[in-house]
């Protein structure tokens, strides 16, 4: 076999040791032995160089893992730290919380198989009424996080995950299921400053009628990437996933999404909106995926992106891949400049050139919030993108 | 007020303002005519700082303050406003947010305080409804959407919010039918006073029935070729621009 013929760096060797005698641990160390960390030559992770950024083993945690906001105190936190997970607040009827020790579903990509692999074990909630109150995964510097969610027909979640260490490798799978005319909508900030490597995965079906909404605002970090991969598996299930991406200094975040459509009448609104400058890099890889049996599915997925600076770099892979006959189906991707136009039009109104710029890319990134249902949290979000543009350089 | 000497301007290499000179005192409106090419649009971005417009000689004062060293925004400041000819769309930047943060960097930028939201709002009202201006253009995203004749009104609408001491018209009378023509230039006379310039840039008389200049150039091969009072312009509504064809 060709894998036997793998040589492991010495950072992939390190992190072999670091997997706990779980049952995931033990799958996700025979399949690193065996593959080795997911790099450039492995086309999903081209610009994303996962084995790269690990040379040297896990790296040391630092940071905080942030504080709730206000808007969010009436939610039931759950906190993973390097050495366990904790709950704090109180959760409404029909939430059951559980914890177990399992193997991410078959077919998992190698983040999920990681993020299993270095989890002690699988948080599951069990939503069997629709929740008034928020959940929080809050995931605190250097910690594994995984998390199954289980929703009954009919019931609804919000669902906040954050994830603010500013070093350290912070690992995250949710696995969600979604049961018919259920919603779960998930806010996600991610922010790793300059040395954080952070490596998310969610893994969501969805029944028949049921919505998943996930919306995302991510600095990025030395390396970040958030995967996404839905099935639309009931007929008439709805996806919805936004993300705005603001990205500076040297920071990497990497957006992945697949969307399969595995039955008539789906819907999928994909929208990503970025913001690059200095030397940071943006990577964006959509695909939907429309099954034979998936007709009369409507798809739409939009990038668009802004280079603000020379240095920066934006990849993006944009894909549909189609088997139905009767779909409607479209994309759009652009990747360009501030308008030089619209800047001096506004600086001849007296706006002054930063000032200008930061109000262009913030009209521009937050489009993406206008999904956000949630008031508090989008003024959060906003609030958030704000002060990113204000502190940028000019 | 506005003191222009000896104005050269090149645009990627080419030579568009070839030693212009013009004195606009306070007080006076002065109409720019000239045919298409002469170098009337590039005389309103060059005076106003954009970029590409290369002032490689003359010189440019407004109160007797140097124009040509300051940044767009600092000219803006210094009271000095240009009604462009293809107003701009700000997708996702509503309009009163817009000018309320312009009229908030002018006024940092003097040294004066910030407006409140409560007196802008009234402040901006007022001056909507004499312009036609709508709420509804109010809440839209600037420009977006807006027909021609409305942009140019959101262009006069922000003019008067903004009370700038000298403005520049760059064919402020293209796309307007006669009605919105004669609400825009109302809009115009009122700014008009004895602290205030204005340099209205036109192609076509009939804006200067509306909008009475004291004096009028001609604007042809990138200099002022000709000079006179307000019948100037009505000589050149009969006979064109042709002969001055040669005088460039």
């Amino acid at each position: 076999m060709a894998f036997a013929e793998l040589k492991l760096s010495s950072g992939e060797t390190a992190l072999l040791e670091a997997f706990p005698p779980t049952e995931a641990g033990q799958a996700a160390r025979a399949y690193l032995g065996a593959a080795g960390l997911p790099n450039r030559r492995v086309e999903a992770f081209k610009w994303t160089d996962v084995r790269a950024a690990l040379s040297e083993g896990k790296p040391e945690a630092d940071g905080s893992a942030g504080l709730i906001p206000d808007c969010l105190q009436d939610a039931l936190v759950l906190d993973f730290a390097p050495d366990g997970f904790g709950l704090e607040g109180e959760k409404d009827q029909g939430l059951i919380i559980e914890t177990e020790d399992s193997l991410p579903i078959e077919g998992a990509g190698p983040l999920a198989l990681l993020a299993a692999g270095f989890a002690p074990r699988a948080v599951v909630l069990r939503v069997t009424a629709s929740q008034s109150r928020p959940v929080v995964l809050r995931r605190h510097p250097g910690a594994p996080m995984r998390v199954r969610v289980e929703m009954d027909a009919g019931t609804r979640l919000n669902l906040v995950d954050t994830g603010l260490a500013t070093a350290g490798l912070s690992t995250g799978l949710i696995e969600i299921e979604i049961g018919q005319n259920a919603e779960l909508v998930r806010y996600s900030l991610q922010d790793g400053k300059l040395s954080a490597i952070d490596l998310t995965q969610a893994i969501v079906t969805v029944a028949e009628e049921g919505r998943y909404h996930a919306i995302s605002l991510v600095f990025g970090g030395k390396l970040a990437r958030a995967e996404t991969q839905v099935v639309l598996a009931g007929v008439g299930a709805n996806c919805l996933i936004h993300g705005a991406y603001l990205l500076s200094g040297q920071a990497h975040a990497d957006m992945t999404t697949k969307v399969v459509h595995a039955s008539p009448h789906g819907q999928t609104r994909e929208l990503f909106k970025g913001a690059v400058q200095d030397k940071a890099r943006g990577v964006f890889q959509g695909k939907i995926l429309v099954e034979r049996a998936a007709q009369q599915t409507d798809a739409r997925q939009n990038h668009h992106a802004l280079m603000l600076s020379e240095g920066a770099e934006i990849d993006a892979k944009p894909e549909l891949e189609i088997y139905a006959d009767d779909v409607q189906c479209a994309h759009g991707n652009t990747i360009g400049a501030l308008d030089d136009q619209a800047l001096f039009y506004m600086r001849q109104r007296g706006i002054p050139a930063a000032q200008a710029k930061a109000l262009l890319v913030e009209a521009f990134v937050t489009e993406v919030f206008d999904a956000i249902d949630h008031e508090g949290v989008r003024t959060w979000f906003s609030g958030l993108a704000r002060t990113w543009l204000e502190g940028r350089a000019p | 007020m506005l003191n222009i000497n000896n104005l050269q301007v090149e645009v990627g290499d080419t030579s568009i303002i070839k030693g212009l000179t013009l004195a606009v005192p306070a007080g006076e409106v002065h109409a720019i005519m000239g045919p298409n090419g002469a170098g009337k649009s590039t005389l309103s971005y060059a005076l106003t700082g954009r970029d590409g417009y290369e002032v490689v000689g003359g010189s440019a004062t407004l109160n007797g303050e140097d124009l040509l060293d300051l940044a767009p925004e600092e000219r803006a400041a210094k009271g000095l406003f240009l009604s462009f000819q293809y107003p701009l769309e700000i997708p996702g930047v509503p309009t009163l947010t817009f000018l309320r943060t312009a009229l908030n960097a002018q006024r940092k930028a003097r040294g004066e305080g910030e407006v409140s939201v409560p007196d802008f709002m009234k402040l901006s009202r007022q001056v909507a409804k004499k312009l036609g201006v709508t709420p509804d253009m109010m809440k839209r995203p600037l420009n977006v959407g807006f027909s021609g004749g409305e942009k140019k009104r959101m262009e006069i609408y922000q003019m008067a919010l903004l009370d700038p001491r000298f403005m520049i018209l760059d064919e402020t009378d293209s796309g307007l039918d006669i009605d919105a023509l004669k609400v825009v230039s109302e809009g115009v006379n009122a700014l008009r006073g004895s602290d205030k310039g204005m340099l209205v840039i036109t192609h076509y008389q009939r804006l200067l029935d509306h909008i009475k200049p004291d004096r009028v150039h001609v604007l042809a091969g990138g200099r002022i070729v000709d000079s006179g009072g307000p019948e100037l312009a009505l000589a050149l509504e009969a006979d064109g621009y042709d002969r001055y064809k040669d005088a460039a």
